[in-house]
């Protein structure tokens, strides 16, 4: 049997939590001073990030050859150049993480992953009965609770509105996702846009509370207590829809404004623009305490792209391009690190303004981590044999990795680290001991080789 | 006293008052004013036994237990809950400690720490022994020793939660959604599909993954569920009202009523803004003439990125012509193209003007410049694709688009609205939008001037939501509390979302979520009450079905023909025997498009089986395809799942036996379709191939040489051997090549001996396979270049002996690269042993220990029989040690693997074809799979195991097992753990096991017309 309070903390972190989120603890509690989040946002792109285009272009020879045979290896960004298309952060190196050699053979390849990457289980292509545990931003966001929870955006097949997201909160659980800045604008500050829609519930919710409160009476014993908790659980719905609408004062002064031309779906918006709108949404997302940990789906195969430099009027698509098919007389590959460059662009522009925002003694961005991976591995047809991350960190991450180009033993080779291994480092390292995040990969498991585990070299 | 009859004991004790009110915490208004007191002799015992570990110095594990007194009420009773616990489990005092109470010791501290809570009603453990893994708490002798038989069986009244099952029930049934699925060949209407076409649900009421029965009634309803509900009901208020009763008017025709003005207007608008957006142009030509173009915006032509000249050495590929046609249509600007390029006045039109003419189209009408950039760039790029395009086309799919007017008296509107609003240097999008304005305002006057719908539509929509949503219809009070609702509803929200948050209340409320099975009228002298007999309905239809009652059990309901345990008893055999509803099996299969994955039992019969055994989880362990020895594992264990429960099926249709058989029986299926006749003809087929060119030198055949087999090969239908298309070839070759591959297989499964041919593709291609899976040959140690097929099945299969013994199992409860004997060990002992086993304690690292030079059972064993350990494992150990006969994929076998590097002996190739095994081969040792049984209380039966196929044969005959499989039988169709008070139903339920030749489904009936089942009594407080 749950408490009222408990309620609080059982609540599964379902679609309808997203207007209607189970702890407003961290919000509320932010004034009494709890402490600062952890922020964690994860950029996952489509086509795979190819290990040679990340690699660092002036490695010494000795450096090189290590580096080509996937061997271990770990240079300091400082000494060295950025590949072009990372240039864009020149000025935040002492933050950046290039990370090579984590495996995720694990998790779905190929074309798409849906949730497996963020899962570390194969997905069945997409279905619901193959989600085997929440994904690792749902497993970081119970850490770091906020009164979204968990936000996740999505550019995928160039959808718009609500949609079917690739997290899952829960096994079998499927998220739904914003699939344009529009709508991720006016469901997140709902309650300063249109309280009115967050005030509609209450009427029902008031009715179905008197329903169940007449039901009570003349019950006894753990049917009671059934009927008191269900009771419980509308009135704390209502509860919270009355504090969103409390805190729409604050929030206001975060609402982001949008161009006209990303009005109902944005259907005529070119690519960097929808990027940077849905970035500019998600910066004020966080500096709105509405959550700490968002994942950004910034685009899968089926995802149109246009407006891009070099091909401004053409509309090209990913799939084709990972198949070095180009359009508009640039070669694929001149479009597709372009297309990493826009990537990039949206990730300096997070960097930049959370270094603008004050918190504690320094800036969001120290309490921030931003990751950005491929969905399926190391090119388009990727296999998983390699997932390069590069990852954007502040001050004050509890991981030890800034600064460095670090490769990782190949897979099947002692040392290596896979994906879980690499989630179950961020979950480790910010409080949940769990002793290794998803499935294990069969190769390093018929080698007998150790794979469970958080990444000690990574552990501050 | 026995240890097992002291738990009972005081078990009975706790729960002698009936079930307590169970609190986590005080209940300060209830609570009596009371002083906390230990007697001498308690705190005695405790002195003897626990101060010296748990007193203010030591204090072990943080807990002090000689202040009890000191402490405030809540920490005290929080310690009380613990102690309870960790007595009445036997954790405490430890078990290595050599001063333990005695049985009468144990007892008393127990009594005294029973009482002090329960004086609170603050005793958390009846709670705690209500969950599933603590049912074998209560002593299993008791139970069927007929001592308490005549105690009065009943179940609490109670609220039983959802199942994921009865979810996907409900909103299939509200929704009326029709899914289908193949079933022989045929497709078919299905139950207990999860699908629902343009409407994805999250399901809040998942039941645990766990070996075992899964579906209790002590789940509450969460703050989860009910977000997730919010979300859900949201959407599908949208489903209903966006899409449902557009499609059928039938359905929830009170909504179509309300909203007919709006539809109405909606319609016109909608019909009004296609004709413009189609013919607008030609409308203003009409009625403009040769001012028309006057009136147009100034023409802006859009710039196109220019193309630069390729860097020297760089290259470029095209992007293929599909890929721009997906492009263009994405783009909305496939139809002015085609249909231009099908207007005969424009076929002269070079490929320039072609262009020009597309932009100015689409200027004028006032698309945003970016689409046309976007399709202009297409155009430049790909005219002579478009162009070839619809020469192949040939007016299959493209066609023109004929001019059709509206009818006179909206043409009339459209051309007064049009000269209405048009202003000079209008697009044309913008004069559409100021008509489109004008009306809708005009329609919502319209609309306004109607007023509210009446109090009788709201009745009515009240009603006919009460019906499809909680199956009934509204009484008078509920009537007028929704109507009330609904009419504030239409006043705050408008007509459209009052509805929608109509449906949402009633999807939202308790009933929806709970099943409800309170006692009704009047009460026998034990104060026990039978359901109602709508909730006996559903009670019974939800027990075999997860489905709401059929017409049959409705209509007994009606005719006051549910009221009697001969009622019952008519319902339930009825249900048990028909077979006219086809129900899903398991939905991870159905997610894999696997087919046959249905059944026309009850479902709920078929699924105790799988849920019980656990079988299922085989599809969910990760498996590497390299020790597999092929590839296409996924394919293979989806058809092990899938045998496996045909298997069962095969033996609950006989239905005798039923226990012994799921137990001990020899034959199996191996990929067969459970239909002898054409596993039969698939067979004689390959015969026939096998034996017309078997003689013949058909490894040096040429191409033509098959012409000579021409009117042989059109008859049996090779694939991809087609004697009128032999220049054919696909990506594995052509047609000769592809005949040699498949002879290859042919030969291979006949060439040694055997009588049959397992029926698998002749050679491995793309696309969908005959019956795929054949990989499922593996776990069961048939090599496919030496399968003697049987193609009457089930068959009997070598060193195999029921479920325990089949791959799926044993992959069910194996680790990912090993087997594990503990695991399979206390399952054993716990489903069919009725025994328990105490957690893993908190200080134990369950590791086993790596060593290159030993087998896994012996590492297990150097872990775990040091005597600490051996307690526990004594009792799991001996029995899982027997499927170490098995490797991990559920492969007999004699020698063990040692798969490390340095035991390497071959690597074989990673990739290999339908014949061969791609793993390495490794250094064995020889395995031993002896064990030994304990705790049958049959001395016939207990003793050493020789191997799995002695346990399974002991297992078969023990009463114990059966009644510990009847234990479980009546958790699962009762949603709860069983009582002393349940005997009587459990002994009558064995007894009607045995007297109708091991027949499951007379226990199913007993079970579902016991006084457990029949009788609820309300909660004392």
């Amino acid at each position: 049997m749950n408490r009222r309070r408990d309620f609080l903390k059982t609540s599964a972190l379902g679609a309808g939590a997203m207007a209607l989120a189970p702890s407003f603890n961290q919000l509320l509690a932010a004034s009494a001073g709890t402490g600062v989040p952890k922020r964690f946002i994860f950029i996952r792109k489509s086509s795979g990030i190819r290990p040679a285009e990340i690699a660092l272009p002036d490695f010494s020879d000795k450096d090189k050859a290590l580096d080509e045979k996937k061997q271990a290896l770990e240079v300091d960004l400082d000494k060295h150049e950025l590949p072009k298309w990372l240039r864009g952060l020149d000025a935040h190196k002492e933050h950046m993480t290039i990370l090579q050699g984590l495996s995720a053979k694990m998790s779905e390849n190929v074309h798409y992953s849906f949730s497996s990457v963020m899962g570390c289980f194969k997905s069945n292509r997409n279905t619901l009965s193959a989600i085997k545990r929440a994904t690792i931003d749902f497993e970081l966001a119970k850490l770091f609770p906020s009164p979204f929870g968990h936000v996740e955006l999505s550019f995928a097949g160039g959808r718009s509105g609500i949609v079917s997201g690739y997290s899952a909160p829960s096994p079998q659980t499927r998220n739904y996702c914003y699939a344009d800045p529009d709508t991720a604008r006016s469901e997140l500050f709902k309650s300063v846009l249109n309280p009115e829609a967050v005030n509609s519930d209450n009427d029902m919710l008031s009715f179905l509370q008197g329903r169940e409160g007449l039901k009570a009476s003349g019950i006894k014993g753990h049917e009671k207590r059934r009927q008191e908790m269900q009771i419980e659980s509308i009135h704390a719905i209502r509860e919270r829809n009355k504090k969103l609408i409390e805190l729409s004062g604050s929030l206001a002064r975060h609402l982001p404004e949008l161009a006209p031309v990303h009005a109902n779906g944005g259907a005529n918006a070119s690519t960097p623009e929808k990027q940077a709108a849905m970035t500019d949404v998600l910066i004020a997302a966080l500096k709105a305490g509405l959550t700490n940990v968002v994942t950004y789906t910034i685009d899968d195969l089926g995802t149109p792209v246009t407006g891009l430099p070099g091909n401004e009027t053409d509309r090209v698509g990913i799939h084709p391009l990972g198949h070095d098919e180009a359009f508009g007389g640039v070669p694929a590959w001149k479009t597709r690190e372009q297309i990493r460059i826009s990537h990039v662009n949206q990730i300096k522009t997070i960097v930049e303004k959370l270094k603008q925002a004050p918190e504690g003694n320094g800036t969001m961005f120290d309490n921030t981590m931003i990751m950005y991976f491929p969905e399926n591995g190391e090119t388009h047809h990727g296999i998983g044999l390699e997932s390069p991350f590069l990852i954007m960190a502040g001050n004050n991450c509890n991981l030890d990795i800034s600064g460095r180009y670090v490769r990782l033993p190949i897979l099947g080779t002692e040392g290596h680290k896979t994906l879980g291994n690499f989630y179950t480092t961020l979950l480790n390292a910010h409080g949940n001991p769990m002793e290794h995040y998803g499935d294990l990969d069969l190769e390093m498991a018929r080698k007998k080789l150790d794979q469970t585990g958080a990444i000690k070299q990574f552990m501050a | 006293m026995t240890r097992a009859r002291l738990i009972a004991a005081v078990f009975t004790a706790i729960l002698s008052t009936g079930i307590t009110e169970l609190a986590a915490a005080p209940d300060e208004k209830t609570t009596p004013a009371h002083a906390f007191r230990i007697s001498e002799e308690t705190d005695a015992l405790l002195d003897n036994y626990c101060y010296t570990c748990h007193d203010e110095e030591t204090q072990k594990g943080d807990i002090r237990l000689d202040n009890l007194g000191g402490l405030e009420s809540s920490k005290r009773l929080d310690l009380l809950n613990r102690m309870q616990e960790q007595l009445y489990f036997q954790h405490m005092p430890p078990p290595k400690k050599k001063r333990q109470p005695s049985e009468e010791e144990r007892k008393a501290i127990l009594t005294f720490v029973a009482t002090e809570l329960g004086l609170h009603g603050a005793s958390t453990l009846e709670g705690k022994l209500q969950k599933p893994e603590f049912g074998n708490y209560l002593d299993h002798e008791k139970l069927f020793s007929g001592e308490y038989k005549d105690l009065p069986g009943f179940t609490d009244d109670r609220r039983w939660l959802i199942s994921e099952y009865i979810f996907n029930a409900k909103f299939q049934r509200m929704l009326e959604n029709n899914p289908k699925a193949k079933r022989n060949g045929k497709n078919v209407s299905v139950l207990g599909s999860s699908k629902i076409q343009n409407l994805s649900l999250t399901n809040p009421f998942l039941l645990p993954n766990v070996s075992g029965v899964r579906y209790y009634a002590n789940e509450d309803l969460t703050g989860g569920h009910l977000s997730s509900m919010l979300t859900n009901a949201q959407k599908t208020a949208e489903h209903i009202t966006g899409y449902l009763v557009k499609r059928n008017k039938e359905y929830l025709p009170a909504i179509n009523e309300i909203m007919a003005l709006e539809d109405e207007h909606h319609a016109t608008l909608a019909s009004r803004r296609q004709f413009l957006k189609t013919f607008i142009a030609r409308l203003s030509d009409e009625l403009y003439g040769n001012k028309n173009e006057s009136l147009l915006p100034i023409f802006i032509p859009v710039e196109l990125k220019a193309v630069k000249a390729l860097a020297e050495g760089e290259k470029y590929k095209k992007a293929p012509f599909h890929v721009a046609q997906n492009m263009l249509k994405g783009l909305e600007g496939d139809s002015t193209v085609y249909q231009s390029l099908l207007d005969p006045q424009h076929e002269k039109k070079s490929d320039e003007e072609f262009r020009k003419l597309c932009e100015l189209t689409w200027f004028y009408f006032g698309d945003h410049e970016r689409k046309i950039q976007g399709r202009m760039t297409i155009l430049r790029d790909y005219m002579p694709e478009l162009r070839e395009q619809l020469v192949k086309d040939n007016g299959r799919k493209i066609k023109p688009i004929v001019y059709k007017a509206l009818d006179d008296s909206e043409m009339d509107v459209v051309r007064k609205s049009i000269t209405k609003h048009r202003k000079k240097g209008d697009h044309y999008g913008e004069i559409i939008e100021k008509c489109i304005a004008e009306w809708e305002q005009g329609f919502e006057q319209e609309r306004i001037a109607a007023g509210p719908p009446s109090d009788q539509l709201l009745s009515d929509l009240v009603n006919q939501l009460s019906v499809q949503i909680l199956e009934r219809s509204a009484d008078t009070t509920e009537a007028a509390e929704y109507l009330a609702l609904s009419k504030s509803y239409v006043t705050k929200l408008g007509k459209l979302k009052a509805i929608q948050k109509l449906i949402q209340t009633f999807i939202l409320s308790s009933e929806f979520s709970y099943r409800q099975e309170f006692g009704t009228g009047e009460a026998d002298e034990d104060g026990r009450r039978m359901l109602s007999s709508r909730d006996a309905s559903y009670a019974i239809a939800y027990a075999l079905t997860d489905q709401s009652p059929d017409e049959e059990l409705v209509k007994a309901v009606e005719s006051g023909k549910l009221k009697t345990r001969e009622d019952y008893k008519r319902e339930v055999l009825r249900i048990l025997k028909k077979r006219d509803a086809i129900y899903l099996i398991d939905p991870i299969l159905a997610d894999k498009n696997y087919r046959d994955n249905t059944t026309d039992t009850a479902i709920r019969k078929l699924r105790f089986v799988r849920e019980f055994f656990g079988y299922p989880a085989a599809l969910t362990i990760f498996k590497d395809e390299k020790r597999f020895g092929g590839d296409r594992l996924g394919n293979a264990t989806s058809r092990l799942l899938n045998e496996t429960d045909r298997l069962v099926e095969h033996i609950l249709e006989n239905d005798q036996d039923v226990l012994e058989e799921l137990l001990t029986t020899e034959k199996f299926f191996v990929y067969h379709d459970g239909d002898n006749e054409r596993m039969q003809a698939a067979s004689d087929r390959i015969k026939s191939i096998y034996a017309r060119f078997k003689d013949l030198d058909w490894k040096n055949f040429k191409q033509e040489d098959l012409l000579d087999h021409s009117e042989f090969l059109r008859e049996v239908k090779m694939r991809s051997v087609d004697p009128d298309k032999l220049e054919a070839r696909n990506r594995q070759g052509n047609t000769i090549q592809l005949f040699k591959k498949s002879m290859e297989t042919i030969t291979a499964r006949l060439d040694k001996g055997q009588q049959e041919a397992a029926p698998f593709d002749l050679y491995r291609g793309y696309g969908n396979d005959f019956m795929p899976g054949y990989n499922i040959s593996k776990f069961f140690n048939f090599r496919m270049n030496n399968w003697d097929y049987q193609t009457i099945q089930p068959a009997k299969v070598a060193h195999r002996k029921g479920l325990l013994t089949h791959p799926a199992w044993l992959i069910a409860h194996a680790q990912n690269t090993e087997t594990d004997p503990v695991h399979r060990g206390k399952w054993i002992r716990e489903k069919l042993l009725a025994g328990t086993i105490p957690n893993i304690p908190i200080t134990v690292d369950a590791v086993i220990p790596e060593d290159h030079n030993r087998t896994l059972r012996d590492r297990l064993a150097s872990a775990t029989e040091a005597s600490y350990c051996w307690k526990c494992h004594e009792s799991m150990n001996p029995l899982g040690y027997v499927f170490e006969s098995y490797d991990d994929f559920g492969r007999f076998r004699v020698e063990e693997s040692l798969e490390y590097p340095d035991k390497l002996i071959t690597k074989s190739s990673d990739k290999g074809t339908l014949l061969t095994d791609t793993r390495d081969v490794y250094k064995t040792l020889p395995v031993n799979s002896t064990g030994y049984l304990k705790g049958t209380g049959n001395d016939s039966l207990d003793g050493e195991l020789k191997d799995a196929l002695d346990l399974a044969e002991r297992l078969g005959k023990s009463r114990r097992v059966r009644q510990s499989i009847i234990r479980h039988a009546f958790r699962y169709f009762m949603g709860r753990n069983e009582f002393l008070s349940d005997s009587k139903t459990l002994i009558e339920a064995e007894q009607a096991y045995a007297a109708n030749g091991g027949s499951f489904d007379a226990v199913i009936l007993s079970l579902l017309t016991s006084d457990s089942f029949i009788y609820r009594k309300a909660i004392a407080n």
